[in-house]
């Protein structure tokens, strides 16, 4: 395995197959958090942390819990259907351990983030990265599954945050009345989609 | 078979997590004020957010950071009120709504050197022209006011406002509308207020030149009864803060004798406009039942 391998992993799931612009997911906080970019960014940060760990914490129950186990009593996949209730329950500790952290060390941005924070849970660009590395053949060994979670967590900050900042533009822009609101973001989303999809060929 | 041990993975997870989870909540313990869950307690529970907060749990924070009052919970009303207030130390103060008040009470045949205005129905567009009536500082009875409010409570009589107090909630949307600034809003301590209905600046003289019942500034009320009433600028004004009881003898006095005769009551409705009211509901209940 060299550092190429890692890289194009990197590379493809940060601008190639963007979590939020090419695979739609975890579009609930892309488009409810990114009225600021500090909070966006913070936003970001919050799901890259919960997105890696919950990621690693995943591939070590699919690789180290269900399938010893299944091929112990000679049927692999004997316990596959356990994985997404596990991987939900992984999301909401690794959630509360984020919230935990934030209301003890960063209270403005906990109050910043309200309700937002908690539905991280249901986010989700989270559970769709879990399940993706259980599916992906090139992410069947722990680095690579951790490198595709970060790269995850890294392609939903740069999404929001560049969100974030064209909104913070577009409240100074005159626009058309019919528009205002969630019209010009959902326009500007899906933009943002179209150029990201550029990035087609680069890597895989 | 399966069942069973997908029971024992499962279990065996929760367990792992819930001691990760006990281990970090005890590390990251944030050390609140004990009385933020006190309130929380006392408080309906229904995080209906009609307090202006995000749930219960915020507004009893907010209280007790004192950023709300204790009486800002709308579902809980002064019960909730006092509860708070016995775990917070302290005394429930009594608030007043603030509703509107027209400070000119001049009706279209009191007002002087009106001419016809054939231009665009608003306050703000005649305004603008000011000629359409020699007051520059009353009414102009084109209804800004009236099509302002959202709870159908102002109504034109005789060209001035008139609110209809049991449906106005003192959103204060006529008093951001008026390009005189006549309406103000005011706390009513009781059911009716008195109010200075005028509000023209200028010396007696021209007040009598352009209107029938103006302020003359002869500062009789203020001599009176000095607490309630001030005259500045040709103009007397009210101190709510200083209101007086209604059989006080000397605002009596000074209601007797003020020349002008300005100063008018708000709140209940006046028997005339009662009236009239009352038989334009009843047009109204004529036309809706003879609709279908």
């Amino acid at each position: 395995m060299s550092i190429g391998v890692l890289l194009g992993i990197l590379l493809s799931v940060v601008l190639v197959n963007n979590l939020v612009l090419a695979g739609f997911l975890g579009i609930c906080p892309f488009l409810g958090v990114s009225r600021k970019v500090g909070m966006a960014f913070g936003m970001g940060c919050a799901v890259t942390f919960v997105i890696t760990v919950s990621g690693v914490v995943t591939w070590l129950i699919v690789h180290a819990v269900l399938m010893p186990i299944g091929d112990y009593f000679g049927r692999p996949d004997m316990l596959y259907f356990l994985k997404y209730v596990a991987f939900i329950m992984v999301i909401a500790s690794m959630v509360q351990l984020v919230e935990m952290y934030l209301k003890k060390f960063s209270p403005p941005l906990y109050t910043a983030f309200g309700v937002f924070l908690p539905l991280i849970t249901t986010n989700c660009a989270i559970l769709g990265a879990c399940l993706y590395i259980d599916m992906k053949s090139e992410t069947q060994n722990l680095l690579n599954a951790a490198v595709y979670a970060l790269g995850g967590g890294i392609g939903f900050t740069l999404a929001i945050t560049i969100m974030a900042g064209i909104r913070e533009h577009i409240q100074f822009s005159d626009v058309p009345k019919c528009l205002r609101g969630a019209g010009i973001t959902l326009l500007v989303a899906g933009i943002l989609a179209m150029a990201f999809t550029g990035f087609t060929g680069i890597g895989k | 078979m399966t069942v069973a041990l997908a029971a024992i993975i499962l279990f065996g997870l929760v367990l792992v997590f819930a001691g990760l989870l006990g281990v970090a909540k005890e590390k990251l313990r944030v050390d609140e004020d004990p009385r933020i869950g006190e309130v929380t307690e006392v408080l309906p529970a229904a995080n209906c957010g009609g307090c202006g907060f995000a749930g219960c749990a915020d507004f009893a924070k907010a209280v007790v950071e004192k950023r709300a009052q204790c009486d800002g919970c709308p579902v809980g009303g002064s019960r909730i009120a006092e509860k708070i207030a016995g775990v917070l130390g302290v005394e429930v103060v009594k608030t007043f709504p603030y509703r509107p008040v027209i400070h000119c009470t001049a009706k279209d045949y009191q007002k002087l050197g009106r001419v016809p205005y054939d231009g665009v129905r608003g306050c703000v567009e005649a305004n603008l022209l000011g000629v359409t009536q020699a007051c520059t500082y009353g009414c102009l009875g084109l209804g800004d006011c009236v099509r302002s409010c959202t709870f159908d409570a102002l109504h034109m009589v005789d060209g001035v406002p008139v609110v209809d107090y049991d449906k106005c909630t003192g959103c204060g949307a006529c008093t951001k509308v008026c390009p005189r600034n006549l309406i103000e809003r005011i706390p009513f301590r009781q059911e009716r207020m008195l109010v200075v209905g005028c509000a023209n600046k200028e010396p007696a003289k021209a007040v009598r030149e352009v209107c029938k019942v103006g302020c003359i500034g002869c500062k009789l009320c203020q001599r009176l009864c000095a607490d309630m009433f001030q005259v500045s600028d040709n103009l007397a004004w009210l101190n709510y803060d200083n209101y007086a009881d209604e059989e006080d003898e000397n605002l009596q006095q000074v209601l007797q004798k003020c020349p002008a005769e300005v100063l008018v009551y708000f709140g209940k409705p006046k028997p005339e406009y009662a009236q009239q009211l009352a038989a334009e509901a009843h047009d109204e209940e004529l036309v809706e039942t003879a609709a279908p």
